[in-house]
């Protein structure tokens, strides 16, 4: 009789085990809430208000895992987050419950920090305001920011120059060779400030954000005279180039940017002085010695992608 | 047995109670409020009015600057059609500039042909008076504006702006006052010439040809900017626009029948160049009053 009555215990242990885990398995083939719902008493009206009365809404509590901080992963997944959550939200009855404070952001925090994160931004970029030659360059910044605000870098550019059709033409129209520097290479230690910051709506389907960084740096680089007539040697310049410009920001990921923009590099230049022939000014010496200067500020658009390292980030505010 | 009847219930029920259950997982109000709500429409169904200034961006041999304005209806949140206008006048480039000084004078020049001296070079009033320049230069477009956002600057000026496209068609009058008298003389640029009952050779000469660089022009139209917000119907309005149109702004002989030069200029020497604008305005919005979404 004892044995049954255990049996029996223990199949309705067993059931109730079943049932359980129906209840389980049900739950979880439910879609996952992204957050644990809090534990309020029940509501005994309906009406939309904020519950004032959920538990201690004024602490919050550190030991929870922050819902918003996942791993690392997608930007995009967690700037979808909350659309997915609506959805999840229509596929079933809706029942509604009393509001607490985690549910009113008033700040929506950045999707993307950059602080004590490293940009590497390899770009290229083409002249914008030389109506003879265009250089393009091939080049690369590392920068550091110290700050979200704040960053401090290095560049290195390496310039590919091409003739623009007035060179020619200025040549064969008004019978006039025109004097111009190539340049070879330049490097910079550059300092960024990001004063603008903003977020837009493609189609009104999706978020991106935004900002624009202004940059100011020095630097160096080297310019190379083209000698109008080739039986002369050219020669090369030594160049102090200060730059600044202003650059967009378009974040894609938690670590990777599309950015483009503009930049100044303005330098004292030297070219190949205008009396040159047999015993003037023929060797790249006396040449340079007597070369023309002239103030120059080259204007390149520059575009590219920029990874940061690390390739993840964690809030230090509260959501 | 009665036990194991109350477990098998109490399981059963509560199984069937677990989808209702967790179709009452906590949500709220805000769960189906639009993302925006009261956004301001800042452009939809109003027109907007922009006096504008443009000036060309890195031009060969003239800047083109002048004023002018935009007109357009915004049918939509994105969608917008419109017309520019704008008059301007031309200031020399650097590069003519430099140039212009090391030739001879149109007086000068004559003389030393009269010494039976060949000189291939323009003079200054042959170079100069074969640039053209552009009064009066203007579109109609399309114009698609899939951006919008707000922006903060400084943590202190809070903004809403848009991106906008646009694409159409230009039209362009383009003017060179070339002397036909003294300076762009050639009655049949490189073709055999009646000179007193006798046929020459062409002159092989482009400097004194017509430079066949003036008229109206119709091309295409494509163009790019941003709005700034300043309030609900004010906003700074910078672009980028490139009207695309044949044209031969220095008048020279660029290229012949067999695409390189012929020692003389006619309508081939034309092609079709980029004329790249950048404007800077300021819109108004009419009505002034902004609606808003539910």
């Amino acid at each position: 009789m004892k044995r049954l009555r255990m049996r029996a215990f223990h199949r309705s242990v067993v059931l109730f085990v079943v049932g359980l885990a129906f209840t389980a398995g049900s739950a979880l083939a439910q879609p996952k809430k992204p957050a644990p719902a809090p534990k309020t008493p029940a509501p005994k009206k309906d009406d939309g208000e904020i519950d004032m009365s959920a538990p201690d809404p004024g602490e919050i509590d550190m030991s929870q895992p922050d819902p918003g901080n996942s791993p690392p992963g997608d930007l995009e997944k967690d700037m979808a987050a909350a659309d997915k959550k609506n959805l999840a939200v229509k596929s079933g009855p809706i029942r509604k419950t009393p509001l607490s404070w985690e549910d009113i952001v008033v700040v929506v925090r950045k999707p993307f920090l950059k602080s004590h994160r490293t940009e590497l931004y390899p770009y290229v970029g083409t002249t914008m305001n030389d109506n003879m030659i265009r250089h393009y360059t091939v080049g690369g910044e590392l920068a550091y920011y110290l700050s979200d605000t704040l960053a401090v870098g290095v560049e290195g550019n390496y310039y590919i120059a091409g003739f623009r059709e007035p060179f020619d033409l200025v040549a064969r129209q008004a019978r006039r060779l025109p004097t111009v520097n190539q340049y070879n290479w330049s490097a910079a230690l550059n300092f960024h400030y990001v004063p603008v910051y903003g977020k837009f709506a493609i189609l009104d389907k999706k978020l991106i954000t935004w900002e624009i960084a202004f940059t100011a740096g020095i630097g160096a680089g080297q310019s190379e005279v083209i000698p109008r007539d080739t039986k002369f040697p050219g020669f090369t310049n030594f160049l102090i180039m200060p730059n600044v410009g202003a650059n967009m920001r378009f974040f894609i990921t938690k670590w990777l940017t599309i950015n483009a923009g503009i930049r100044d590099y303005a330098f004292i230049d030297k070219f190949e002085p205008t009396n040159r022939a047999m015993g003037i000014n023929d060797t790249a010496q006396a040449a340079r010695d007597n070369a023309d200067s002239a103030f120059i500020n080259n204007v390149m658009f520059q575009i590219g992608i920029s990874f940061w390292v690390p390739t993840s980030f964690e809030y230090t505010t509260f959501r | 047995m009665n036990k194991t009847l109350a477990a098998l219930a109490f399981g059963a029920v509560f199984a069937t109670l677990v989808p209702e259950a967790s179709a009452d997982r906590r949500v709220n109000g805000l769960s189906t409020d639009k993302a925006v709500r009261h956004r301001r429409l800042l452009v939809s169904k109003r027109f907007e009015l922009s006096p504008l200034f443009e000036s060309t961006i890195n031009a060969d041999f003239r800047h083109i600057v002048g004023g002018g304005a935009k007109l357009e209806y915004h049918f939509s949140d994105m969608f917008s059609f419109g017309f520019i206008g704008v008059g301007s006048t031309a200031i020399n480039t650097g590069l003519v500039d430099k140039i212009t000084p090391t030739l001879l004078s149109q007086s000068e020049k004559k003389a030393l042909e009269g010494m039976g001296m060949m000189i291939r070079e323009p003079s200054k009033e042959e170079f100069e008076q074969r640039l053209n320049s552009m009064p009066f230069h203007g579109a109609a477009y399309v114009s698609l504006t899939p951006w919008y956002g707000k922006l903060a600057a400084f943590s202190q000026a809070f903004v809403a702006f848009d991106f906008y496209f646009q694409g159409g068609i230009s039209i362009a009058t383009l003017e060179s006052n070339c002397d036909k008298v003294n300076v762009c003389n050639d009655p049949s640029p490189g073709k055999p010439r009646n000179v007193g009952g006798m046929i020459m050779p062409p002159d092989l000469n482009p400097n004194n040809d017509d430079p066949v660089n003036n008229g109206t022009k119709i091309g295409l139209y494509i163009g790019g900017g941003i709005h700034v917000f300043v309030n609900d119907f004010i906003a700074l309005d910078f672009s980028i626009r490139d009207y695309a149109f044949s044209d031969n702004p220095s008048g020279a002989d660029v290229s012949g029948p067999n695409k390189g030069p012929d020692q003389a200029v006619d309508s081939q020497d034309s092609r079709l160049i980029h004329h790249l604008f950048f404007g800077a305005g300021v819109s108004i919005m009419f009505p002034t009053r902004v609606k808003r979404t539910p």
